[in-house]
């Protein structure tokens, strides 16, 4: 079957076998956008974590039929080294990625957290941050969200002066 | 697309008969009961983990048949649906996952706090599934749908696999025999009995 | 100055259009034969690694825009090395670090490192190599140019990648073209560590903008045109041996290509991942499985008194004070501790008729090219193993077999495969950290001073077993090295003490994790020597500094303990339901000590704040030592807190994250403070020496908390069991 979204703004269309497909295998394997990764398959460590109409999603764990008509948006369509995301930006001042692996997943949670807050807390933090970094790049991490939401809401403050 | 479909049934078909064989009796169809014994056939089913579990009393909800914490500290958060960047809907979306093993239903979120059912006596979560200040308002007619329609409540008897493949025990009462009982009791006025 | 120059006939030239490599074919590393090990072993608490006398060998090319292209024969798996060793070569080719690219070698580029990357020692291994090669490439360049303007060398000025001659500039790009024949110069004079531009400097990981946007860098990532997806079947239970399978089912599922049938595995080969993953179900195996081996028959399998003893470090005589004496005796043990990278491992494979090439993460290239040809029947030099970034390695890839299978399978379908582990199969197919039982003896005199101190490990192999030391080793070596390391006494002032190996051999398999043996023989040894300082009433750091022998380690152990003493103001006392514990350790030269702050509050072990000094020696990047140091801190943090596998019907379980706990990010410590000392002048190892003290340190403040000396790591676990 056709299935149809919008992802990092393009319009797209896939053809798949199974419906219940994980979006994940889709947007890797078909889109070959592979900078959301597999991590464990089972929504337990956050890699594939991607956005759908702006909130935070496991695409491990999610068919892609339900991605119909959704907007999408992946690492690759976060930002650039042009125009990065604020998390991304400040994740680049923080230096934070060892591996690199986990470090997608990781901002596309943090996104999704500064979109609806850009000022967390530590609490908030923790509550909302729940993917897994095997190097342990969390002290660094804690870093970057802070001065990603410093830079969103300069971000917002710039959006509302001007409008 | 349909072989998946039919492994998945098989799988259902196998470990239905397991469960239903190894643990609980298969209840006959049944209109004729008193009203006691409709009662605690609704809350067999309201104390079983498939229903508890997304009920708790410190707003973690729980996971699997032994009601463990839910992993990775995941809490009540925002009108119950979770956090900011980590929602229900993060992991859990309209329906079971059969790849992934996350169960999915309708607007899965805890049930509200006010709900909340864990270590509480049979009576006291029946007072507070009848009581409007803490059911949401909701009258006798309004429980009855919601127990008998409400899919993330009907999810209980589809409950799907978990992650390594196996199935998830049901309730020990049939969904037939559970609506059958719902409506027995409400329509006899919903009393809780003295407690034994 | 640098006394082991590169001699000319090790160097290889080749030119291409436009471009000029450097090939050392040196025996830098690792050259010490197995023999040289032991004496040095034996002769100090030092771990050296042992290799197969193989050399890593370094390739250079500059590239018509001028960029300068470093294949490294080490991989980069998050340790910063990539930055290090740009950092390293900037340094003598006098360029920006951001003209070189540093990028993995493939194996046929002939470039590969024989031992692996691992056991923190490409720093220091490549600290002299690889300036030595980058100062003659740039000599090479260098005579060239003077002879290409028909001047002499001393007239030219170099920097950033160009030489100047009065108005006239030449990049080093121009310099190669139309260069056939080069002449190689001796080594020249390296730059003295004072004049160093680059070294020491917090330069930003070379790959932050890879990892920071997406880039598809890692073998997961790795596609080919044609390309299919595999999945092969792995035993659940622990001593499983392929003997059959049945598969009619499997071949008729949608899109199954064809199953393969091997000799040791089956695997099914089918157009997308999930597809091969829904066929792999219908294939039913038949293993040979053995006992249904459960955890308290491995405890007692693991007991120290079963097995090989080797003593592995031995002072005055233990024996004699302990028998005549009375003796404090304590018990330790560590679990099982699976690796969990966040990457499975995988491969994508594509073997054709006179070639084969394997994009993998890898921390061994050179034995998995050399398993790979054997398997295939193939010339070592047909295989091309392509390295990517790792998605962590922490030891985990130190033997990568299963880019056997997806290039079996490759060759069945004659189209490039993909294969890789699921989560439960890479849980239960683990090459994991074994656990271990301590006993540990000491005798303490009149005036609260050890007279005598044993540590008795026993382990399951870490190093013993591994393709990188071969059985012949083992009779040589007797003691484990990877399962002995952090395992030696450091408190060279006691008169009489002695470490034993006893050797356990486990019904699965168990290798190196993150610091060998450091976790959990730190984890013994420093809780015990809390327990000690506590019965003497002894300050705990003093009490150490008071064991530590007046010699170049020792100093610069004592001074890694001062200076975490005083940083974090250390107080044996309980302030504000908080407790400090203290523990110090020596991994392979680099001392490091730390101190936790630490409260407990509706039970949970909370760490608040970890204060770390250590003493790598010469440091290249500040800022990613201090990144080991953070991630090795908050990596031992999880499995002295958390990490714990079980053995249950014969099968290693969990086989999820979340069952597997890990510390996240509620958990790291909101505040870690680290402090570099230098005691010497070449980098030593620093990716794992952090990760020592932690576990000992906070089982040694919750003893102040709560009077409960815990005796068994996770200890959250235990700490109300």
């Amino acid at each position: 079957m056709e299935i149809s979204f919008q992802i990092n703004g393009e319009n797209r269309s896939v053809q798949v076998e199974d419906e219940n497909t994980p979006l994940l295998w889709v947007v890797r394997d078909v889109l070959d956008l592979k900078g959301t990764k597999f991590g464990c398959g089972k929504a337990a460590c956050g890699a594939c974590t991607l956005h759908v109409d702006g909130e935070a999603v496991r695409s491990c764990s999610y068919a892609v039929k339900f991605a119909k008509g959704k907007n999408i948006v992946t690492i690759e369509g976060l930002g650039t080294p042009e125009r990065p995301h604020p998390v991304q930006q400040a994740w680049v001042e923080e230096i934070v990625p060892q591996c690199g692996y986990c470090q997608p997943g990781f901002m596309m949670a943090t996104a999704a957290l500064l979109s609806k807050n850009d000022h967390p807390t530590d609490e908030e933090i923790d509550a909302n941050i729940i993917n897994v970094c095997r190097c342990a790049t969390y002290y660094r991490m804690r870093k970057a969200i802070h001065r990603a939401a410093e830079l969103t809401r300069e971000t917002n403050l710039q959006s509302t002066e001007n409008s | 697309m349909l072989f998946i479909g039919l492994i998945a049934s098989v799988i259902f078909m196998e470990s239905n008969e397991v469960a239903s064989m190894k643990k609980y009796k298969p209840l006959e169809r049944d209109s004729n009961i008193t009203t006691e014994k409709a009662y605690d056939q609704v809350m067999q089913v309201l104390m079983h983990p498939r229903c508890m579990n997304c009920h708790p009393t410190d707003n973690v909800p729980k996971q699997g048949d032994e009601r463990h914490p839910h992993y990775f500290d995941m809490a009540r958060g925002e009108n119950d649906k979770g956090f900011s960047a980590t929602k229900c809907a993060a992991c859990h979306q309209e329906e079971n996952n059969d790849y992934s093993g996350v169960p999915g239903a309708s607007h899965w979120a805890l049930a509200p706090a006010s709900m909340g059912w864990q270590g509480l006596s049979k009576t006291e979560i029946a007072k507070r599934l009848l009581n409007p200040s803490t059911n949401g308002g909701k009258s006798h007619e309004e429980l009855v749908e919601h127990m008998t329609e409400d899919e993330l409540v009907l999810w209980a008897w589809d409950p799907g696999i978990d992650a390594n493949g196996q199935p998830r025990e049901v309730p020990p009462v049939s969904e037939e025999n559970f609506k059958i009982a719902v409506k027995k009791w409400f329509d006899e006025g919903a009393i809780i009995p003295s407690e034994k | 100055m640098a006394k082991k120059r590169v001699s000319r006939r090790k160097f290889l030239v080749r030119g291409a259009l436009g471009t000029v490599g450097v090939l050392a074919l040196g025996t830098y590393v690792f050259r010490g034969s197995i023999r040289r090990v032991i004496a040095k072993k034996l002769n100090s608490a030092d771990a050296p690694y042992m290799g197969d006398t193989s050399t890593p060998l370094i390739w250079f090319e500059i590239t018509d825009d001028n960029q300068i292209i470093l294949y490294s024969p080490k991989v980069e798996m998050g340790q910063g090395t990539f930055t290090g060793l740009a950092q390293l070569a900037a340094e003598e080719l006098e360029v920006d670090v951001s003209q070189i690219k540093v990028v993995h070698a493939p194996s046929a580029t002939g470039n590969m490192d024989g031992f692996a990357t691992g056991g923190s020692t490409s720093i220091s291994a490549l600290w002299v190599p690889l300036r030595e090669l980058a100062a003659t490439m740039r000599e090479m360049l260098l005579i060239k140019a003077a002879e290409k303007w028909k001047v002499d060398r001393d007239k030219i000025r170099f920097s950033e990648g160009s030489f100047y001659l009065g108005e006239n500039t030449m990049t080093f790009a121009e310099v190669t073209n139309g260069v056939s024949e080069w002449e190689i110069p001796d080594t020249p004079e390296l730059k003295p560590t004072s004049e160093m531009k680059w070294v020491g400097k917090p330069v930003p990981r070379v790959d932050l903008k890879d990892k920071v946007f997406g880039a598809p860098i890692f073998g997961m990532d790795a596609s080919l045109p044609n390309m299919l997806f595999g999945s092969v079947v792995r035993p659940s239970k622990i001593g499983s041996t392929f003997k059959n399978a049945t598969f009619s089912e499997a071949e008729k599922m949608p899109g199954v290509i064809k199953i393969v049938l091997e000799k040791d595995f089956v695997g099914v080969v089918a157009k997308s991942y999930q597809e091969a993953e829904n066929a792999k179900l219908a294939i039913e195996v038949e293993w040979e499985t053995g006992e249904d081996w459960n955890t308290s028959a491995i405890k007692s399998m693991l007991t120290v008194g079963k097995g090989k003893p080797f003593t592995i470090q031995k002072e005055g005589d233990v024996e004699d004070v302990f028998e005549s004496t009375e003796v404090i005796v304590s018990e330790y043990w560590s679990p099982i501790g699976a690796h969990a990278q966040l990457e499975p491992n995988g491969a994508l494979a594509h073997v054709e008729e006179d070639k084969a090439t394997i994009y993998m993460s890898t921390q061994v290239v050179k034995i998995t090219r050399d398993e790979i040809a054997d398997r295939l029947g193939k010339d070592k030099n047909q295989v091309n193993i392509v390295p990517t970034f790792l998605g962590g390695g922490f030891g985990r890839r130190l033997h990568t077999p299963n880019g056997i299978q997806a290039a079996l399978m490759s060759k069945a379908v004659g189209r490039p495969v993909k294969c890789f582990f699921s989560r439960k199969e890479e849980f239960q197919n683990d090459t994991f950290r074994p656990p271990t039982h301590h006993v540990l003896k000491a005798r303490l005199n009149d005036i609260g001073a050890i007279e005598a101190f044993e540590h008795n490990v026993s382990s399951g192999d870490v190093a013993f077993g591994s393709p990188m030391v071969p059985s012949i080793a083992e009779p040589i070596l007797g003691a484990d090295l990877g399962a002995w390391r952090g395992g030696m006494v450091q408190y060279g002032a006691i008169p009489n003490y002695q470490a034993v190996s006893w050797r356990i051999k486990l019904p699965f398999a168990t290798s190196w994790w993150r610091s060998l043996g450091l976790l959990a023989n730190t984890f013994a040894i420093e809780s015990f020597m809390d327990e000690l300082a506590v019965k003497t009433g002894k300050d705990p750091a003093q009490f150490r500094l008071e064991h530590i022998q007046k010699d170049d380690r020792g100093d610069r152990l004592s001074s890694v303990i001062k200076a975490v003493v005083e940083k974090s103001n250390y107080k044996d006392a309980v302030v504000k339901e908080r407790a400090m514990g203290f523990a110090a350790s020596t991994d392979a030269s680099t001392p490091c000590a730390q101190v936790v702050e630490v409260s407990i509050t509706d039970e949970e072990i909370k760490v608040h704040k970890v204060f770390c000094a250590m003493d790598p020696g010469l440091v290249v990047n500040p800022d990613q030592v201090r990144a080991q140091c953070e991630g090795a801190i908050i990596m031992g943090m999880s499995a002295a807190l958390f990490e714990k596998m079980e053995v249950e019907k014969g099968e290693l379980t969990p086989t999820i994250y979340g069952p597997y706990q890990m510390a996240l990010m509620k958990h790291a410590p909101k505040e870690i403070d680290i402090t570099l000392l230098q005691g010497s002048e070449t980098p030593g190892a620093v990716g794992e020496p952090p990760l020592g003290p932690i576990g000992a340190a906070i089982a040694n403040a919750v003893f102040r908390l709560t009077g409960k000396r815990l005796r068994e790591m996770p200890l959250q676990h235990y700490l109300n069991s």
